[in-house]
């Protein structure tokens, strides 16, 4: 017989400062990274040698040889060796779909904590060989005879051994994910000025968080540096201004290196547990993780965007909570690209929209855009795919914490793959 | 001072290898404000096994350390030729864990010339500050076949007992460059670690790993098991010639870790030690 369901407890969070790719952490492995976010939440929480339910947590650009990177970023880490761990890959997705995944866990009673996070390399990405030598080579691995080697071997050509580095591009579209994302910041007419605005506010609504101690908690350094060094404190909107478009072509050419979000390096981890778990331990609540939702759009043959899913998942969250859109007091919503957030809550408030594609009686509205991102997003702290969602989860949950008993806050978050995650918390 | 060159190091060792004798030199050698080079930190961590978290490997202080000794043992004062000296056992306390950022001065000497039923063996001491502070200790202990110790010389103890150790904890297959590769990261230029050719040389049918490789190697595979404050304690034994198979065995012992690296199917010990709380 199932247990009743109780609500997971997010007790806090660490992760490492993040890092724009080929600086600080260009030596560092994706295990590097990943031990390091746990150990410092060890630290935090006094969990040296303890067991916890469960580590959930993963890796976007991974080598196959780390098929069970959790699992040894956790042998190497400061926990308990007896602590399962398991792996989570759902593009950005991955951070807050771990957190998902062990809060429901503990949920169902099955475990009393766990762990999530994410972690992501692009200056330490896996190389693999390509496609064409991989199959000479598997040719060559089968063949049993001399003669078979030799006929394997004949197949290798001088262009075989151009290595394989992963892209960002979307495998059926042939597209980066920055032309996709133009192409729905033309469809949603996003301007260059409003793009670069929120771009601004993010490394503000950063720089503000760090002066304010808001990270001193959240955030342990890591190889020399304290802060995410793609903050950019003293930018502004005639800097801003001034960098070329990279994405988009003509006049919807809006998206510039500034309003789009680096490459980068870092990793998180964000504990969860049962109220009782936390209790015996003397650990604070920060937040429960109410519910949460996936959703897919078809970005190849539908016709919608690639990074429209949260679009798509938020209504059917709500309406599962009977919430409306502004019965939030934060909101969270990832800054894969500045058109991509403005895309979406311009998409929230588009009747027909609203109406045609997702099928509601209406638009959802408008939000209270001081109530958005208020301690800065990817924008300005950068973004390791995977890692974005235990920062976000963190984030928001100290932000409700601050804000005292009955706060909500909404999480989205857009993947590749035309996908989304988004989640429910409440003080 | 700066960091000596190893290579010149040795290559003035080998040629002032001869008519050395006499007591231990008082001399004390130091740099102050060690700067430990990122890229360098990375590559030595690749290189042993260790996670890159911030905070310097157990064993990196003593590279550090390592030029100073040898620097000191070229001195045409110190009695021993540095050409076939063996590293028989490493003395390693850590009183915190460093910072990859902090500056470090580093102090070595030489003491306990002492004999051995096979020659005689001299301690290369270092000890590492940090902020006027002391965090790190080695004490290298090197056996000199045939040689003599002065009259009045104490008995060598170069013996580190552990208890039983007889199941495998990892099976490494340690490949014949693995001493090129430590020597890229320690800067120990040894030939004897370097080709089967120049380790022939020296009288070894093969090139042998660096011992110090050996052990960081087997402290990495403790990565998250130990404390912040520990001894580690090291005899080397036979070579490990390269390439080999070998096996770490380790157990919970007296509040921290016994341990070897033995050949497979229970060969002979390449190393054997024991991790201690302070």
């Amino acid at each position: 017989m199932a247990a009743p369901t109780r609500k997971a407890a997010i007790v806090g969070g660490n992760r490492t400062p993040f890092a724009r790719a080929n600086s600080v952490y260009a030596r560092a492995s994706n295990q590097d990274m990943l031990t390091a976010a746990i150990d410092g939440l060890v630290a935090r929480f006094g969990l040296q040698d303890q067991q916890v339910g469960e580590v959930a947590a993963g890796a976007v650009l991974k080598h196959s040889r780390d098929f069970n990177l959790t699992r040894e970023a956790v042998l190497g880490s400061r926990l308990s060796a007896a602590t399962p761990a398991y792996d989570v890959q759902q593009a950005c997705g991955t951070g807050l779909e771990a957190a998902v995944l062990v809060a429901n866990k503990i949920a169902l009673g099955q475990v009393e904590s766990g762990i999530a996070g994410g972690v992501d390399t692009a200056s330490d990405a896996p190389v693999a060989v390509n496609e064409d030598l991989r199959r000479v080579l598997m040719e060559l691995n089968r063949a049993k005879t001399v003669q078979q080697r030799i006929k394997a071997l004949s197949g290798l050509r001088p262009g075989h051994l151009s290595p394989s580095v992963p892209s960002t591009s979307e495998p059926r579209t042939g597209l980066s994910m920055g032309e996709h994302a133009a192409i729905t910041a033309a469809q949603w007419e996003i301007g260059r000025t409003e793009q670069d605005e929120l771009a601004l506010r993010s490394h503000q609504a950063l720089a503000a968080a760090y002066e304010r101690g808001f990270f001193d908690d959240l955030v342990t350094p890591y190889l020399g540096l304290a802060r995410d060094n793609n903050l950019r404190p003293d930018t502004s909107m005639e800097k801003l201004a001034k960098l070329k478009p990279v994405f988009g072509t003509g006049a919807d050419a809006t998206m510039t290196a500034g309003n789009s979000t680096p490459l980068t390096d870092g990793a998180s981890a964000v504990l969860l547990a049962s109220d009782e778990w936390a209790a015996e331990r003397g650990l604070p609540v920060l937040a429960h993780l109410v519910d949460a939702q996936t959703a897919a759009v078809d970005h190849v043959h539908g016709g919608e965007g690639l990074l429209m899913a949260p679009v798509h998942a938020v209504p059917v969250l709500l309406a599962r909570n009977g919430l409306t859109l502004q019965d939030f007091d934060f909101y969270e919503v990832h800054e894969a690209f500045a058109s991509t957030v403005l895309a979406t809550l311009k998409a929230w408030e588009d009747d027909a929209y609203c109406k045609d594609t997702l099928g509601l009686d209406g638009a959802l509205g408008a939000i209270d855009r001081s109530k958005l991102n208020v301690a800065g997003s990817s924008l300005a702290a950068g973004h390791p795919f995977a890692a974005t969602g235990g920062r976000i989860v963190a984030t928001l949950a100290k932000l409700l914490a601050e804000a005292g008993p009955g706060k909500r806050g909404l999480i989205s978050i857009c993947a590749a793959g035309g996908q989304g995650v988004v989640a429910v918390l409440e003080s | 001072m700066t960091a000596p060159s190893l290579p010149r190091l040795f290559l003035r060792a080998a040629l002032t290898a001869r008519g050395r004798g006499g007591a231990l030199p008082g001399t004390r050698l130091a740099r102050a404000g060690v700067a430990v080079d990122p890229a360098r930190l990375a590559a030595y961590s690749a290189v042993c096994g260790f996670p890159l978290t911030g905070e310097l490997p157990v064993t990196f202080p003593h590279v550090l350390a390592f030029p100073l000794q040898t620097a000191l043992m070229t001195e045409r004062a110190f009695p021993l030729a540095l050409p076939g000296l063996v590293h028989v056992r490493q003395q390693i306390s850590v009183v915190r864990p460093i910072g990859a950022g902090e500056p470090l001065d580093v102090e070595v000497w030489a003491e306990r010339f002492a004999t051995h039923r096979r020659g005689a063996t001299v301690d290369l001491c270092a000890a590492v500050s940090a902020g006027g502070a002391e965090v790190w200790r080695g004490r290298s202990t090197y056996l000199a076949r045939g040689a003599t110790a002065p009259d009045g010389a104490p008995e060598t103890d170069v013996d580190v007992p552990v208890g039983a150790l007889d199941r495998a904890s990892a099976r490494w297959r340690v490949s014949a460059d693995a001493g090129r590769r430590y020597a890229r990261v320690s800067g120990d230029v040894n030939p004897i670690h370097l080709s089967a050719l120049s380790a022939r040389a020296f009288g070894f049918p093969r090139a042998i790993a660096h011992g110090m490789w050996v052990e960081a190697r087997a402290l990495a595979a403790l990565s998250g098991r130990l404390p912040d404050a520990f001894t580690v304690d090291v005899a080397f034994r036979k070579p490990l010639l390269l390439p080999s198979t070998v096996e770490l065995a380790t157990v919970r012992a007296g509040g921290g870790w016994d341990l070897a690296v033995h050949g497979s199917h229970a060969g002979p010990d390449h190393l054997v030690g024991t991790i201690r709380l302070d």
